[in-house]
C-alpha cells in the first residue's frame, strides 16, 4: 500500500517537477506556493467562523444575549412555519408583497372600563400587521377620551360614532341579553367601509378581511393570521359564549356540516359574533348587507350572514375547528358604593382624572 | 530519505484538505449565526421606527391615521442598558385562565428587558400554561406552588381575609434571592401583576427608574374610581387618598407599586405575610419591612395619571354545560 502511495507521489512529484520545468521554477517553490494558497485559504475559512470562536471569551450577558436571540429565531421559524400551514392552497395567489388588510370594527360606549378595555385590546392588535381599526362610538358626539387614546395607540385606525337609538338601549337595570348591542355602530362601520373603498379602485383595494370585535373579548394572535387567508366567510370556536366552555362548527371532510351549540341551535348561523369574519369583497359585493337590529335575540349575527352565504360555503380555520383563539370574557363592573357614597357628601375623586 | 521525503509530500498536500474539511463541517452552523446577526440587525432598526409619526391633516368627522409599516419584533430585543423588570404573577386554573394569560402575554410582548415569572397554584406545573409560556416567545421562569385547600378562597367570594396568591408571591420573591446574589450589578425592579387587571405600556417604563419603592394611583379599587397616594408639592408622599381604611400603613393595591431588586435582595427576610393578615392589610405586610413612607417615589406625574386598572373578569356562565359536560372536554379553552 504504501508502495503505491509513494509510487504515486513520485509521478506527481515528476510531473510537478516537469511543470516547473518548464515554468523554469524549481519545485520547492511550487511546493511553498501551494502551501501558502492553502494557509490563506484555510485562514479566510476561519476568519469567516471568526465570531464562534470569539463568544467563548465573552462574558455572561453577551452569551445569554445570543442565546435568547437564538431563542427567537427558533420562535420566529416555528410561526413562520405555522403560518405556512395555516395558509390554504389558493388558485388566485394574492400579491405576496403585501399582507391582505384586517378590518376590525369595533363598538364601544362609555363607561368605567371603557378606558381599561380599549387599552388592552389595542396592545393586542398593535402585533397584527396590517390591521385597520375601526371603532365606533355609541355617542353624538366623539369623546375626548376615545379620540386621544386613538392617537396615542399607535395603529392605523377611523374614528367613528353615531348614537343607539333611545328605544333600542339599554336601561339601567337591564341584562345584558335584552337587547342587541352594538347593531348602528357595526352598520355604520360597514357603511363608512363602502364608502372608504370606492375612492380606491383597483383589485388591490378589494382585498381585505372584515371582522366584528368586540372590546371586551379577549383574541390570541393566531386568530388574526387565521382569518387573512377568508375567501368569502371564515369560521372557528369561540371559548366561554352560549352558556358553555367553547361554542364551534362542526367540520366533516373539510365543510362545515353543523354547529356544536347549546343555545338555540336552530339558528341559520348560531355562532357568535366573535367567531367568523367576512371577506371585504364579499361586503362590497353585497352593499345591502348589515345587521338586522330587529332580529330575536341571538339572530343577530344570521341576519348579516343569510345575506351573504349558505353554511355550505362556510371554511373552516383553526385547524378544522378544533382550536379555541377567541374567548368571549366579559369584565365585572367595577363596584363603585364607596365613590357613590363620597359622592353624596361631595369629596369624590376628581372626574378629570380618566 | 526517499520514502521520508514522499510521506512529508504526502502529508503536506493532505494536511490543509483535512483541515479545511473539519473547518467547514463545524460551519454548518455559520449561516445560522449569519442569521442570527441579521435578526438582531432588524429588530434594532424596527423598534426605532415605531417612533416615527405621522398624521393626516383630515377633516373633522373621521379622524384617520396613517402609519409607515411596521411591526414590533416580539419581544422587543433584550437591551443591556435597561433594568429589567420581574413581572411576578400568580395564576390559578379556572376557565378564563388561557384567556386571561393570553392577553396578558399580549401586553408584555411590548415591553423590553421583561422577565415574567408566572407561578400557578397547583400541585404540578400544567401543560396549558406550560405551552402558553412557550409559544409567546417571551422571557420567562414558570413555578408553581399549591395553596393548602384550609386557605383556599371557599367557592368564588372574594372574603378578603384570605388573600390569594400570597404562598405563589412568596415563592417568586424566594426563587429571585436565590437566583440574584446581593454583590449581583444587574439593575431589576419587581413588579405584582395580577392576570386579570389591565396595564398601559407607559407603567413599565414609569417604573423603570425606581430607586427603592415607586408607587402610582390604581383605578377600580377599594371602592372608588380610583385609590392614589396624596403627594405634597415637594413631590413626597405623605398619605392615601383612600376610603377603605386610608390609616392602613399603605393603603395601596398590590398593582400600585414596584420595588428596586437590590432591596428585595438586601432585605431577605421580608415577604408576605401569610396568616392574620386583615383584608387589605397584606401589601402593608411586606412594604413596612422595606421602606417607610418618606422614601416612596411617585410615579406617574406625581400621581395624577392612572396607568393601571384593576378589571376583574366575569366568571362565565357554563349552565349550558349541563351535569355531564356538555362540550369535549379535550380542547383546551
Amino acid at each position: 500500500m504504501l508502495g503505491e502511495v509513494s509510487s504515486i507521489s513520485n509521478l506527481l512529484e515528476e510531473e510537478i517537477a516537469t511543470m516547473a520545468a518548464r515554468m523554469k521554477l524549481k519545485l520547492k517553490t511550487v511546493f511553498v506556493l501551494y502551501f501558502m494558497v492553502s494557509l490563506m485559504g484555510l485562514i479566510y475559512a476561519l476568519m469567516q467562523l471568526g465570531q464562534q470562536c470569539d463568544c467563548a471569551e465573552h462574558d455572561l450577558p453577551k452569551d445569554r444575549a445570543i442565546s435568547r436571540l437564538q431563542e427567537e429565531l427558533y420562535r420566529l421559524q416555528g410561526q413562520i412555519r405555522q403560518l405556512e400551514k395555516a395558509k390554504q392552497p389558493e388558485k388566485k395567489q394574492p400579491p405576496k408583497s403585501s399582507l391582505s388588510t384586517i378590518f376590525v370594527i369595533t363598538p364601544t360606549y362609555a363607561r368605567l372600563v371603557q378606558k381599561a378595555e380599549l387599552t388592552r385590546l389595542s396592545q393586542t392588535f398593535l402585533h397584527v400587521p396590517q390591521l385597520h381599526w375601526i371603532l365606533v362610538e355609541d355617542s353624538p358626539r366623539k369623546t375626548s377620551l376615545v379620540s386621544n387614546f386613538l392617537m396615542k395607540s399607535g395603529l392605523t385606525y377611523t374614528h367613528l360614532n353615531i348614537p343607539t337609538a333611545k328605544e333600542r338601549k339599554l336601561q339601567e337595570g337591564d341584562p345584558s341579553w335584552l337587547k342587541p348591542r352594538g347593531v348602528e355602530q357595526r352598520n355604520e362601520g360597514l357603511r363608512w367601509l363602502r364608502e372608504d373603498r370606492k375612492t380606491e379602485p383597483g383589485d388591490n383595494g378589494q382585498q381585505g378581511v372584515v371582522y366584528f370585535a368586540d372590546d371586551d373579548n379577549t383574541y390570541s394572535l393566531q386568530l388574526f393570521e387565521e382569518m387573512r387567508s377568508t375567501q368569502r366567510v371564515s369560521v372557528w370556536p369561540v371559548g366561554l359564549v352560549g352558556g358553555m366552555k367553547f361554542e364551534s362548527p362542526v367540520v366533516e371532510g373539510g365543510k362545515v356540516v353543523r354547529f356544536h351549540t347549546g343555545w338555540r341551535p336552530s339558528r341559520p348561523f348560531p355562532m357568535d359574533m366573535a367567531g367568523f369574519a367576512v371577506s371585504l369583497r364579499l361586503v362590497l359585493a353585497n352593499p345591502d348587507a348589515c345587521f338586522d337590529g330587529e332580529a330575536p335575540m341571538g339572530f343577530l349575527e344570521s341576519s348579516l350572514l343569510k345575506g351573504l352565504v349558505t353554511v355550505d360555503e362556510l371554511e373552516p380555520k383553526a385547524d378544522n375547528c378544533t382550536k379555541v383563539l377567541v374567548w368571549h370574557t366579559r369584565t365585572e363592573k367595577p363596584k363603585m358604593k364607596r365613590e357613590e357614597a363620597l359622592q353624596v357628601q361631595g369629596l369624590g375623586s376628581d372626574p378629570a382624572v380618566e | 530519505m526517499p520514502k521520508r521525503r514522499d510521506i512529508l509530500a504526502i502529508v503536506l498536500i493532505v494536511l490543509p484538505w483535512t483541515l479545511l474539511i473539519t473547518v467547514w463541517h463545524q460551519s454548518a452552523i455559520a449561516p445560522l449565526l449569519a442569521i442570527r446577526k441579521d435578526e438582531g440587525a432588524e429588530g434594532r432598526r424596527e423598534a426605532g421606527g415605531q417612533d416615527s409619526k405621522e398624521y393626516c391633516a383630515s377633516d373633522k368627522d373621521i379622524v384617520e391615521v396613517v402609519r409607515t409599516e411596521y411591526v414590533y419584533t416580539r419581544p422587543p430585543p433584550w437591551s443591556d442598558v435597561l433594568p429589567t423588570i420581574h413581572i411576578i404573577t400568580p395564576t390559578y386554573s379556572r376557565p378564563v385562565q388561557k384567556a386571561e394569560l393570553t392577553r396578558i402575554a399580549n401586553t408584555f410582548l411590548h415591553v423590553p428587558n421583561l422577565h415574567w415569572i408566572l407561578i400557578e397554584d397547583s400541585q404540578r406545573r400544567t401543560p396549558l400554561v406550560t405551552s402558553l409560556l412557550r409559544e409567546t416567545g417571551l422571557n420567562y421562569t414558570h413555578l408553581n406552588v399549591e395553596t393548602p385547600k384550609n386557605f383556599k378562597v371557599r367557592g368564588d367570594t372574594r372574603d378578603p381575609r384570605i388573600p390569594r396568591g400570597t404562598m405563589q408571591r412568596n415563592l417568586a420573591l424566594r426563587w429571585l434571592r436565590e437566583t440574584f446574589k446581593n454583590n449581583n450589578s444587574q439593575p431589576g425592579i419587581v413588579y405584582f401583576a395580577d392576570d386579570d387587571n389591565s396595564y398601559s405600556l407607559e407603567l413599565f417604563e414609569e417604573m423603570r427608574s425606581t430607586r427603592k419603592v415607586s408607587v402610582w394611583p390604581v383605578a377600580f379599587v377599594g371602592g372608588l374610581r380610583y385609590e392614589s397616594p396624596k403627594v405634597n408639592a415637594a413631590g413626597k408622599v405623605y398619605g392615601w387618598k383612600a376610603v377603605f381604611d386610608p390609616h392602613r400603613p399603605f393603603a395601596i393595591d398590590m398593582a400600585g407599586f414596584a420595588i428596586n431588586l437590590k432591596l428585595i435582595l438586601s432585605k431577605p427576610q421580608a415577604y408576605f405575610k401569610l396568616r392574620g393578615v386583615k383584608g387589605g392589610y397584606q401589601e402593608s405586610s411586606l412594604l413596612r419591612e422595606l421602606v417607610t413612607l418618606n422614601d416612596l417615589e411617585p410615579k406617574a406625574a406625581n400621581c395624577t395619571k392612572i396607568l393601571v386598572w384593576h378589571t376583574r373578569t366575569e366568571k362565565p356562565v357554563l349552565v349550558n354545560e349541563g351535569k355531564k359536560g356538555f362540550t369535549d372536554p379535550n380542547m383546551e379553552i
